[in-house]
């Protein structure tokens, strides 16, 4: 029993006493006469009733004290999301209507939801803060391995001249690592000077623009590459949006190749003019000669006349090898493919080269074989990328050396070979020759040319005919260039009811 | 006695065009394929004026006269040079450093040339 309990019993029990004292104070004068057996009998019907009120009351409030009990219970047990549904907030178990604790319990469910919506909130921010974390996070994760990652080397500095970032490529370019640096004063850690004006420059002048330079540096590796550098200010937006200039942040980016390209244009400018020159200066030598009167027998005005002839030829040879690599690579070319047979090509290349090699004391013998090598093949090409290996064989090859052409069928293909006696070529140079461009350092000398007849060759080769082009060669050992194509069977005239439909397509693929 | 002039190229045409004109003039000449055999030809007939393109095999023009320079007998041979190169040659490197008399661009005139020769070998004549 509780103290509820025991108040409402105290009061039941004061009520009983009240009943009595209030029925012996009323009916006690009215009762005088009666007998004392009747008084008594009135006496307790007026207690008995007095009695029943007071336990009737004790049992309402100790129901009611049961009903509050279930129902907070039930709240309590309650998801409070559900306090917003009507239907199940209704389900609660109800409280006596009237009763006094209905304000309270009320009470208990309003402030229960308030609390249960604040929690609400307070977790739909957090669950937002966190995905902005992680976004944050991962996207940081993300700038650095990209940064990392990114092969152009990148240096920042704040506004006091200090490293803030650099990346993997440029610690190794310039040799510092930012995480492991005492002074983070880009001057300590960066030797080249200029690329420490350039930054500060940008990073101090009220102007924006980017500044560019382009300088050569020495990696970790000991090798000198040029680069282009751009340095600009960056900005970083204050808490009001403002932006603040805070850094400068240069880029390095490595222009070896794009300058080794240019050398190589600049030297191909000079070699094409200097080939082209050489059979002008004759042209030009004997039309003089000839104007002169110098000539003053008919022999002799024929012989000059030849050389003027031969020479424009040879000029003619050179533009077409110009035009055609420059066509070939524009991709507007036009191919004239059809079924030759490839030792005739080779004959007539070696007939062409054979003079050159005549007047070098060069053996030029052609092995070719017996069989018919048929090629699906622009004859004009395929002759000019005969003529290309086999005149720079000889070019190559000291005087008394030997040029030996070769072909046979070797499975599906049909293969000619250049072998010759020659000053050879470096692993290096074996994978570079077929570049355009392109010459064998220590060959220059050793005759002109324009870096264009292997790279045309190759062209042709493998890209109007589909064959492969390769060569094998060591210093001091000669050098074999091998041309793989695929062969073309000798083509039988189709029979008349064949030659429309997917007949006659399968048979022109077959050839290709 | 004829003046000695040897002529020095890799293109046989453009050997046999100045040839044909320095003989027409007078001339005693020889040709060399490339500077090595240039420099043989140098020491054993001892020209009285060398004229040498400059891009060769084996020896190049440049070679050729330095060699003529290191030497005492070929020290103060005259020389002339032609050249298909265009920027890459400096006269003024050529004159003072190793003694090149003129410097004559491809394609050249024979007549010019031969008039190059006439008054190289008169200057000679006149300081010998």
């Amino acid at each position: 029993m509780n103290r509820f309990e025991k108040t409402g019993l105290a009061s039941a029990a004061a009520l009983v006493l009240a009943g009595a004292s209030a029925a012996t104070a009323i009916f006690g004068p009215l009762l005088g006469a009666a007998t004392w057996s009747f008084r008594l009998g009135v006496l307790v019907c007026v207690a008995a009733a007095a009695a029943t009120s007071a336990a009737v009351l004790w049992r309402r409030m100790r129901s009611g004290r049961v009903a509050l009990e279930r129902h907070l219970d039930a709240l309590c047990r309650l998801d409070p999301s559900d306090l917003r549904n009507e239907t199940v907030a209704g389900e609660l178990p109800p409280l006596p209507p009237g009763s006094p604790w209905l304000p309270l319990a009320r009470r208990v469910q309003e402030t229960l939801l308030r609390q249960y919506e604040r929690v609400q909130d307070l977790e739909h921010s957090r669950t937002a803060l966190e995905i902005r974390y992680r976004r944050a996070d991962s996207q940081a994760a993300r700038v650095t391995a990209i940064l990392s990652g990114l092969a152009d080397p990148i240096v920042a500095i704040d506004d006091l001249d200090e490293v803030v970032l650099a990346n993997a490529a440029a610690e190794s370019l310039l040799q510092f690592e930012v995480e492991t640096a005492e002074d983070r004063a880009l001057g300590g850690l960066v030797r080249c000077q200029r690329l420490v004006d350039l930054l500060t420059t940008a990073c101090h002048r009220e102007l924006a623009a980017n500044r560019t330079d382009e300088l050569e540096l020495v990696d970790d590796r000991g090798q000198t590459r040029w680069y282009r550098i751009r340095a600009s200010k960056f900005f970083v937006q204050d808490a009001g949006g403002a932006a603040a200039p805070q850094g400068a942040v240069a880029i390095l980016r490595d222009i070896g190749d794009q300058k080794a390209m240019q050398k190589r244009n600049a030297e191909f400018v000079s070699s094409v003019s200097h080939e082209m020159k050489t059979p002008l200066a004759g042209i030009k030598a004997y039309v003089e000669l000839l104007a002169d009167g110098d000539a003053e027998d008919d022999e002799t005005r024929e012989e000059f006349l030849s050389v003027i002839n031969s020479q424009a030829d040879r000029l003619q040879r050179l533009i077409d090898n110009l035009l055609n690599l420059a066509r070939i690579e524009a991709g507007v070319v036009n191919v004239n493919k059809e079924q030759r047979s490839l030792n005739e090509l080779l004959e007539e290349a070696v007939h062409v080269v054979q003079p050159a090699a005549e007047s070098k004391s060069i053996e030029l013998a052609a092995n070719l074989s017996p069989l018919y090598l048929g090629v699906h093949a622009d004859r004009d090409m395929l002759l000019q990328a005969a003529i290309n290996l086999l005149s720079n064989a000889v070019k190559y090859t000291r005087a008394g050396g030997r040029v030996t052409l070769r072909s046979r069928l070797d499975g599906e293909q049909v293969v000619f070979e250049v072998e010759d006696t020659g000053v050879g070529l470096s692993p290096e140079d074996c994978r570079k020759v077929f570049e355009k461009f392109y010459r064998v350092k220590k060959d220059k000398d050793m005759a002109t040319g324009t870096g264009l007849g292997l790279p045309l060759a190759k062209h042709i080769v493998e890209d109007v005919h589909g064959g492969q082009i390769s060569v094998q060669s060591a210093l001091g050992e000669g050098s074999t260039f091998r041309v793989a194509l695929p062969s073309a069977k000798r083509m039988q005239p189709p029979p008349p009811e064949s030659r429309k439909g997917p007949d006659r397509v399968q048979t022109c693929s077959a050839l290709r | 006695m004829c003046k000695r002039v040897l002529l020095c190229d890799d293109e046989i045409h453009i050997l046999r065009a100045a040839e044909f004109k320095l003989k027409r003039a007078g001339y005693d000449t020889r040709i060399a394929g490339d500077g090595q055999e240039g420099w043989e030809v140098i020491q054993e007939w001892l020209p009285d004026i060398l004229i040498t393109d400059c891009q060769m095999p084996r020896l190049d023009g440049l070679g050729l006269v330095q060699r003529i320079r290191g030497n005492p007998a070929t020290q103060q041979l005259p020389v002339l040079m032609l050249t298909a190169k265009g920027f890459e040659l400096s006269f003024d490197e050529l004159s003072a450093r190793w003694n090149v008399l003129a410097l004559s661009a491809k394609p050249f005139s024979p007549r010019g040339l031969l008039e190059t020769v006439n008054r190289a070998l008169a200057a000679e004549a006149v300081v010998a």
